[in-house]
C-alpha cells in the first residue's frame, strides 16, 4: 500500500498528461461533472467553501488522522484503485513511469501493443466495476438502513466518481467491446469458470479484497454485481447517445490516433493512463474531507 | 597508421571518459542541488503523530456505531419541497446524509460521536444560543452545529449559496435531538 501521506498524493495529482486529457475528452458525455480538483488544501477549500485558515488546518488534520488509521478503509480503497489500474496494464513499469507526461504517442507505441482479447477485456470491465463497489464501501461504509438507501447512495454519483464511471463505460466497455459491451461482459462471466477468472491479471491483482468464498464465490459476487448495474450502464450510454465513434472522435482531438488501428486503442489507454487511480484519489479525498469537516 | 589511429581513439577515450563522468555527476547531483527543497508541509506534524506504529485509532473504541444515528436524521422538512435526502456515509462514530435539489448537492447533514476528537465538543462552551434546548454554534462560513448530551455533534453544512444559515437552523430543528440525547 502507498506509504505517501494522503496530502502528498493529492498535491502530486497531475494537471496535464494523457490521463487528464483522456478524461477531459469525455466531458461531452458528462458535461461539467469533472474539473480535475487537485491539491489537498485546495480540495478542502473547494469541498467545504471554508476560508478560515485555522478551520482548514483542523479539517486537514482530522482527515489525515482518519486516512492514516488503516481500519477506516481509505488506504484499502486507494490500493484497490491503484492495483486495478496497474494490473490491467500489459506493459512494464518503465513505460508506466511516463504516464504523467504527454510524451507517449499512440502511433509510437503501437508496435509494442497487443490488442487485448475480448474475453480479457470483458473480465477487466467487470472486475473494475466490482472494484468500484468494494472501494465505495471501504470509503463510505454501507450508508443508510436499507438496500434502497444503499442503492440511492451509489446512484448519487457526481463529480470525479461520475467521470470514472463514464471512463469505465467508454474506455473499458464501448470502445474495445462495442455497443453490446454490457451484455458481452455478463455473457463472459456466465460462461467462465473460476479458473478462467483466476488467469486474468486484473482479477488476480485485487482478488483478496473481493468478497466471496474462494474464486468460485468471488466469480458469483462479480457476476451478481455486474448484473445489478448492467441496466444502469446501458441507460448511461443510451441516455447520453454515446457511440464508439463519438468517443473516439472526441479522444482523437486530444491524442493523435490512427482510426484504422482502433483494436489497439484499449491496450494503449491501459498503458498510458491511470484514470481509476487518478479519480479514485480525488473521490476518497473528497469523502474523507467531507467526513473530517463534519467531525471537527 | 592503424596503430596511430588506435592510440588517438584510446587517448580520446581517456580524456573524454572523466569529462563524461563529471558531466553525468553534475547533471544528476544538479537535479537535487539546484531544485529548491520542498517547504515542509503544514500537516507534517499530524502525519508523524498518526502514521507511526504507536499511533492511536482515529475513532474511539467505544464510539457509537454510525447506524445508530440514522433514525434521528430528518428525511424531509416541511416547507422544503423538492429536496431529496440521500444516505452518504456511515462509519463507526459517524453518519452523513446529503440534501440534494434538482440533482445538485445543496447541503450535508451529519452526526458524529465527539469521543473520538473531544476538541469538537469543547468549542460549544462558547455557544450563546440553543436549538431544541441544546447549545448551538456557527462553524466557519457554511456550518451550524449543535452539541447533544455533551457528546454527539449534529451539523448542517451548506454546499450551495442557496442554502442559507436560516435553512441550516430549520433543518437542525427537524433532527430528533431529544431521541439522540437518550442514546
Amino acid at each position: 500500500m502507498s506509504k505517501k501521506p494522503v496530502y502528498t498524493l493529492v498535491d502530486e495529482l497531475p494537471q496535464r498528461g494523457l490521463t487528464v486529457m483522456s478524461l477531459k475528452a469525455l466531458d461531452f458525455a458528462v458535461p461539467g461533472a469533472w474539473d480535475n480538483l487537485t491539491g489537498f488544501v485546495n480540495t478542502i477549500k473547494v469541498v467545504t467553501g471554508e476560508t478560515d485558515e485555522a478551520l482548514i488546518q483542523t479539517i486537514g488534520e482530522r482527515a489525515i488522522t482518519l486516512y492514516n488509521d488503516k481500519s477506516e478503509g481509505y488506504q484499502k480503497a486507494l490500493w484497490l484503485y491503484q492495483t486495478v489500474d496497474g494490473a490491467s496494464s500489459a506493459l512494464g513499469a518503465g513505460m508506466l513511469a511516463n504516464k504523467a507526461t504527454e510524451n507517449i504517442s499512440f502511433l509510437g507505441l503501437i508496435n509494442k501493443l497487443t490488442p487485448k482479447p475480448e474475453k480479457a477485456q470483458s473480465f477487466d470491465l467487470t472486475v473494475k466495476l466490482v472494484v468500484e463497489l468494494v472501494a465505495f464501501c471501504q470509503i463510505n461504509g454501507i450508508p443508510g438502513d436499507s438496500i434502497g438507501d444503499f442503492l440511492g447512495a451509489v446512484k448519487d454519483y457526481g463529480g470525479e466518481s461520475l467521470m470514472r464511471m463514464a471512463a469505465l463505460v467508454c474506455y473499458d466497455g464501448l470502445v474495445p467491446l462495442g455497443p453490446g459491451f454490457a451484455q458481452k461482459g455478463l455473457e463472459t462471466l456466465k460462461q467462465s469458470s473460476a479458473s478462467d477468472l483466476d488467469s486474468n491479471q486484473t482479477f488476480k491483482g485485487v482478488k483478496e479484497l473481493i468478497p466471496g468464498d474462494r474464486d468460485k464465490g468471488k466469480l458469483a459476487f462479480i457476476t451478481e454485481s455486474f448484473e445489478s448495474v448492467q441496466d444502469w450502464m446501458v441507460g448511461f450510454v443510451g441516455d447520453r447517445g454515446l457511440t464508439q465513434d463519438k468517443v473516439v472522435n472526441s479522444l482523437s482531438k486530444a491524442v493523435d490516433l490512427s482510426k484504422d488501428k482502433l483494436e489497439y486503442l484499449g491496450a494503449f489507454l491501459d498503458v498510458s493512463t491511470n484514470y481509476y487511480e487518478h479519480t479514485g484519489i480525488q473521490t476518497l479525498t473528497r469523502r474523507l474531507i467531507e467526513r473530517a469537516a463534519a467531525e471537527v | 597508421m592503424v596503430t596511430t589511429r588506435l592510440t588517438v581513439t584510446t587517448r580520446l577515450r581517456q580524456l573524454l571518459a572523466p569529462l563524461l563522468l563529471s558531466a553525468i555527476l553534475l547533471l544528476s547531483t544538479g537535479c537535487t542541488a539546484f531544485a529548491p527543497p520542498a517547504p515542509p508541509s503544514q500537516f507534517e506534524q499530524v502525519q508523524e503523530e498518526t502514521s507511526g506504529r504507536k499511533a492511536e485509532s482515529a475513532v474511539a473504541e467505544d464510539a457509537t456505531q454510525g447506524s445508530e444515528f440514522n433514525r434521528f436524521f430528518p428525511r424531509s422538512v416541511a416547507g422544503y419541497d423538492g429536496y431529496q435526502v440521500v444516505a452518504a456515509q456511515e462509519k463507526k462514530g459517524f453518519a452523513e446524509f446529503k440534501v440534494n435539489k434538482d440533482g445538485a448537492n445543496v447541503a450535508v447533514l451529519s452526526i458524529n460521536d465527539t469521543s473520538s476528537n473531544p476538541g469538537a465538543a469543547t468549542k460549544y462552551s462558547s455557544s450563546s444560543r440553543e436549538i431544541q434546548g441544546f447549545p448551538a454554534l456557527g462553524i466557519g462560513n457554511n456550518g451550524t452545529g449543535v452539541l447533544v448530551g455533551d457528546r454527539y455533534q449534529v451539523k448542517v453544512q451548506s454546499r450551495s449559496d442557496s442554502f442559507s444559515a436560516d435553512d441550516r437552523d430549520a433543518w437542525l430543528q427537524k433532527f430528533d435531538l431529544q431521541g439522540l440525547s437518550k442514546l
